[in-house]
């Protein structure tokens, strides 16, 4: 079956054509979601072998399940709502609270941080914004560890991929109300982490 | 974009939320996730769970047939064994010599029948000639059996007339 292009095809089209056995849509959706699933699942275990161990066994629950897909509900929610899930159960199994974006809390020697580095992906800026923004990013991701699991998802989920609080609650499995204090909360923490670098 | 729903001293830092990059997994993170989805895994060898016959399966597909002859074996098998249990039958509720001559009624209004056929098969097979030998041989047969059987008959006969006259003269 030759390889076709789904530059303009929606999430629901691509995950029919994988409901149809198509190596190439599982590839698509792998593609369209990688990043913001693994970036999710980093910043909530901050440990860059736990989150592919983690992110990787997302997809694979996900792309084996697709035939019980509910094409209603957007597929990235439903994406995430496993991403999460699976991720919550590790965090309850072991807490993970320390943060290094250099490298694995767990390395111990320099080689093996490097190696545990995550790849973060330039946004076209000069070397000088580059920088700052590097840094003020390092210090969000600092304040982001700080915070509760529970209150990282929420806040990543609505600050970063943009979802409404009623999606929120949909992929946390938690009551609308619950999601609305657990931001409130979130952004009150991080202003008092980040209140010296306004 | 999201609504403004927090605020003003929050926008500086939902912004900064906002400009945080996506962080990527390794290169081969795809084909891993792709190795590991079962529907597209090739088919794996369906295991063999009739152990009767050792059949060789590859690749999904039977790379072998049974053998024929073993069925036609164990219907031959079945067939007697169908055949002896009806005998059996038979013999337990019908006395034998009652089956006997049902069986002999059937050989006696077959038997003609039986020998025409034979006969038209033989001659078309041996030809005419080999058969009116054959049958002229047979009528010989049976006219010496006759004579035989007549002698035998005879000669029973005469012996115990003998035996019957030295009885009374002794007597």
């Amino acid at each position: 079956m030759p390889a076709r292009s789904y530059t303009d095809v929606s999430d629901q089209q691509v995950v029919v054509f994988a409901q149809e056995g198509r190596e190439d849509a599982y590839r698509e959706l792998i593609r369209r979601y990688e990043r913001p699933v693994f970036s999710l699942i980093y910043r909530m275990v901050r440990d860059k072998e736990t989150a592919e161990d983690l992110a990787q066994e997302t997809f694979i629950k996900v792309l084996n399940n697709i035939d019980r897909y509910r094409p209603e509900f957007k597929f990235s929610s439903w994406l995430f709502k496993i991403a999460n899930n699976i991720t919550i159960d590790h965090l309850r199994r072991r807490q993970v609270d320390t943060i290094s974006i250099e490298g694995s809390p767990n390395a111990i020697t320099a080689e093996s941080a490097r190696a545990t580095a995550v790849t973060v992906t330039s946004g076209g800026e000069s070397p000088l914004e580059e920088l700052e923004s590097r840094e003020l990013g390092a210090e969000i991701e600092k304040a982001i560890a700080r915070l509760r699991p529970e209150y990282r998802a929420c806040i990543i989920l609505r600050h970063v991929e943009d979802y409404s609080y009623d999606e929120i609650a949909e992929i946390v499995k938690l009551p609308l109300g619950t999601v609305k204090t657990y931001i409130h909360r979130a952004r009150q923490e991080l202003r008092q982490y980040l209140g010296d670098l306004r | 974009m999201i609504e403004h729903d927090f605020d003003e001293e929050f926008v500086p830092i939902a912004a900064e939320l906002q400009r945080l990059p996506y962080l990527s997994p390794s290169r081969d993170f795809a084909d891993r996730v792709i190795a590991r989805i079962d529907r597209l895994q090739p088919a794996r060898i369906a295991p063999v769970t009739a152990a009767r016959h050792l059949e060789l399966h590859q690749g999904g597909q039977q790379a072998v047939t049974p053998r024929r002859q073993m069925g036609v074996l164990r219907a031959t098998g079945r067939a007697t064994a169908g055949v002896a249990l009806i005998a059996a039958a038979a013999f337990m509720f019908f006395e034998i010599d009652v089956l006997t001559a049902i069986l002999s009624a059937a050989v006696t209004q077959y038997a003609f029948t039986l020998a025409a056929v034979g006969s038209q098969v033989g001659a078309v097979v041996l030809g005419s000639e080999t058969i009116a030998y054959l049958q002229a041989g047979a009528l010989q047969a049976i006219v010496l059996y006759i004579a035989l059987a007549f002698g035998l008959i005879c000669g029973y006969a005469g012996i115990r007339t003998a035996a019957h006259i030295a009885k009374r003269k002794a007597a």
